[in-house]
């Protein structure tokens, strides 16, 4: 369920480490500023004021890259809520689709999904266990999990997935 | 009199969860869960496999085996896990000895790896899923359990997944993963130790 976006993570990670080049007349320009700087400042100069371009840039970029890794996974477990799982399926034909499985009873009114484009999504908090469940389209068809471990003992003649939270391991 | 009181008294008891059978199915059901909660099972599972049959429409004879069949293999897992196992603990050794891991191994499992087992029994059932063989998946799962953290074991078993939808043969995709999460050869016997500890993520 989450390989794509651990992907989509894992490339953002690699490119915020790729090495900056830097100009090498980098050390020039600021020593030079640093001199300017040491000299009286002159009537109506505000060196500060010129930086704040620069610092709200920084400020954005930031702020960009920290709220694409945080939607980019949503599911993991963090200290704002520690339990909660997103479950995600794409299907832009749908009109209506609904998680049902162990943890909410297998009611479909309990855990219907919200759509953007095409791609449906919900959260669930989850506590420690194995937990099978499935995805029900338009009322009537139903739908494993593609991006998960499918259920071996589809009972029933429909297919399900499981999804297992750990506890504390070893 | 004494039945009809008898009879009242089970209803009144009922899960009301269990309305949505018909009334001869959600009897039966009932019987098999007060009889594994009668000794020492857990009846929540018994229960949400009754609902996914009744909400997936499946008829009441088909609901009533399931939940049936999955008391037995509850019975077996404990069997295996022994009688503090947890409920998901259970849970997730009925899904390994469903995938064709013997309750020997389960038990072996439980001896060489520190409670909980959900997540090593988990990946093991989900392993055989993937379509890795059963023998290599428990030798694999048993090999990594000592030291494995449940992250590891889950990142083991993505690992796994992606090398098999790459093409890899799922038993050497299996073999090899576990041999990077830093367990020596030999995964196929099961029982090995490990040779150092795992890697982390």
């Amino acid at each position: 369920m989450f390989e794509q976006e651990d992907d989509i993570v894992e490339r953002m990670i690699r490119q915020l480490r790729r090495p900056v080049a830097i100009d090498p007349g980098l050390d020039a320009r600021v020593m030079r500023e640093i001199a300017d700087d040491a000299q009286p400042q002159a009537p109506g100069r505000r060196p500060l004021l010129r930086a704040w371009p620069w610092l709200a840039a920084a400020a954005v970029l930031g702020a960009v890259v920290i709220g694409a890794v945080v939607i980019a996974r949503p599911w993991v477990r963090g200290s704002d809520n520690p339990d909660a799982f997103q479950f995600v399926l794409v299907a832009p034909q749908a009109s209506s689709v609904s998680l049902v499985g162990d943890f909410n009873d297998w009611d479909p009114a309990r855990s219907p999904m919200q759509t953007a484009h095409g791609v449906w999504a919900t959260v669930v908090p989850l506590a420690p266990g194995r937990y099978r469940y499935a995805f029900l389209v338009n009322g009537i068809e139903w739908r494993a999990d593609p991006g998960a471990p499918a259920a071996g003992d589809d009972e029933f003649g429909t297919p399900s997935s499981v999804v297992t939270v750990g506890g504390e391991g070893s | 009199m004494l039945a009809a009181l008898l009879i009242a008294a089970q209803i009144a008891a009922q899960d009301p969860r269990l309305e949505r059978l018909d009334p001869e199915t959600r009897s039966l059901v009932v019987t098999v869960v007060d009889s594994a909660r009668a000794v020492g099972l857990p009846g929540e599972p018994l229960i949400q496999r009754a609902l996914e049959g009744a909400t997936k429409g499946a008829p009441g004879t088909r609901i009533v085996a399931a939940v049936r069949r999955l008391a037995t293999d509850l019975g077996t897992a404990r069997t295996a896990l022994g009688t503090h196992a947890s409920a998901p603990e259970l849970e997730a050794g009925v899904a390994a000895l469903r995938a064709g891991a013997s309750p020997q191994l389960l038990t072996q499992l439980r001896d060489v790896r520190r409670p909980p087992l959900t997540m090593a029994l988990s990946v093991l059932a989900d392993l055989v899923a993937s379509g890795v063989p059963t023998d290599s998946a428990a030798a694999a799962v048993l090999a990594l359990a000592p030291k494995a953290r449940d992250a590891d074991l889950v990142e083991f078993r993505r690992a796994v997944e992606r090398d098999i939808a790459l093409g890899a043969p799922p038993g050497a995709a299996a073999a090899v993963r576990a041999l990077n999460t830093g367990v020596r050869s030999e995964v196929s016997g099961p029982g090995q130790q490990p040779g150092r500890p795992p890697s982390r993520p």
